[in-house]
């Protein structure tokens, strides 16, 4: 499983997504630039250039026909997948810190920072998908949460229907149209909710915290199912399809001071069985903390994005397939 | 049975994974039966269909 590593980017990663085939990588980095990457080759596609910022988050809609993009410059940018031309930007008072498409596309959910005076927002867009250029600036929805500052989101299966992550380890479900807590987890997790990511059919999720543990949530109740317990505080979690595991990735900057002149780095991926709640397995690779984690659609690769500005696609062997750690027992279709 | 006696794990841990493993299925079944969380059609299964 020899990775490519995909040198594109000056500074840390923040976020990577795979679009729907599967055969385009976005990378976003505090180095303002959005990579695209043919994910089998790793041959870099094109850039989004425009941010003047650190890009926080990055969202690819379904036909691969939009990008979002959220940055510390206070704007949201919508791209054309194709020719890397900016569509509209929108502006706000504070760094947009993360955004998502809806399921079906039509519309955006965002986050911007709670700073200076400003409250944090929750705004979701309508996407005009015809007259692109054309973008209404004003958003379908806007609300403002208190409490703990909101860190991830994302629509639910129901576009009415939000999850958020938050600064305590709170995780919530909200009813957009009234811009109400339908249900709260305070204790979800004991610390920042780093990431959040859903199962192919949005059913259940899995978030990744700072209290070094990633958790698997029924999505429509919010329900604990499962505990990836590790020693390390995590960036970035990930379901993977195909196989019964999910991926966690994140790690402290202290390790990497080391006396050793080691060729590969010493932050890891690790793979644990979905279900047993057991870890099956580390990759290395990074020579700091791993920021963000993304599979391929199909189950076929996974890349991680890494605080030492790499991006490496891994592509799974065929053992990987074949291995049954856990005989027929643990293997378990979705 | 041979897959706990070639594992070398205890009869606890297999029955507990196996318990594990029973309630998952369950589970899935449950949200599929529920039919509230369709996977939308791939894409990329559509494309290596052939037509001739």
């Amino acid at each position: 499983m020899r990775p490519i590593l995909l040198q594109g980017h000056e500074r840390s990663l923040t976020q990577i997504k795979y679009n729907r085939e599967g055969d385009l990588l976005f990378t976003c980095s505090k180095d303002h630039v959005i990579n695209v990457w043919y994910s089998h080759n790793g041959e870099r596609l094109g850039t989004y250039e425009g941010h003047n910022g650190s890009v926080w988050s990055v969202d690819v809609d379904s036909k691969s026909e939009f990008l979002v993009s959220g940055a510390a410059d206070n704007t949201m940018r919508l791209w054309q997948v194709s020719t890397g031309k900016c569509l509209y930007t929108w502006e706000f008072d504070t760094a947009v810190r993360r955004v998502a498409f809806s399921e079906d596309d039509k519309q955006v959910i965002q986050i911007t920072e709670q700073r200076m005076g400003f409250q944090g927002a929750i705004r979701i867009f309508n996407i005009n998908q015809q007259d692109q250029t054309n973008q209404s600036a004003q958003p379908l929805y806007e609300f403002n949460p208190v409490g703990s500052k909101v860190t991830v989101i994302a629509f639910a299966k129901d576009p009415t229907t939000i999850v958020t992550g938050h600064e305590s380890g709170k995780l919530s479900l909200w009813d957009v149209r009234k811009g109400e807590e339908i249900l709260t987890k305070e204790r979800a997790h004991n610390d920042f909710i780093t990431d959040m990511q859903f199962s192919p059919d949005r059913s259940y999720l899995i978030t990744s915290s700072k209290d070094k543990s990633a958790k698997l949530h029924e999505t429509k109740n919010l329900t604990p199912l499962k505990t990836y317990p590790t020693e390390t505080p995590l960036n970035s979690a990930a379901i993977a399809p195909l196989r019964p595991y999910v991926l966690l990735g994140g790690g402290q900057e202290a390790m990497s001071v080391t006396t050793t002149s080691a060729r590969q780095g010493k932050f890891e991926t690790r793979f644990w069985h979905k279900v047993f709640e057991e870890e099956v397995g580390r990759v290395k690779g990074h020579f700091g903390p791993i920021n963000t984690i993304a599979v391929h659609p199909s189950g076929r690769s996974y890349a991680s994005g890494g605080e030492d500005g790499f991006v490496r696609v891994h592509h799974f062997d065929e053992n990987y397939f074949r291995s049954r750690p856990y005989g027929d027992l643990g293997e378990v279709e979705d | 049975e041979d897959a706990a006696e070639e594992s070398s794990a205890s009869r606890e841990l297999v029955a507990h994974r196996r318990r594990l493993v029973d309630e998952w299925k369950a589970w899935r079944a449950k949200i599929r039966s529920d039919g509230d969380f369709v996977r939308k059609v791939e894409r990329h299964e559509e494309a290596t269909e052939v037509i001739e």
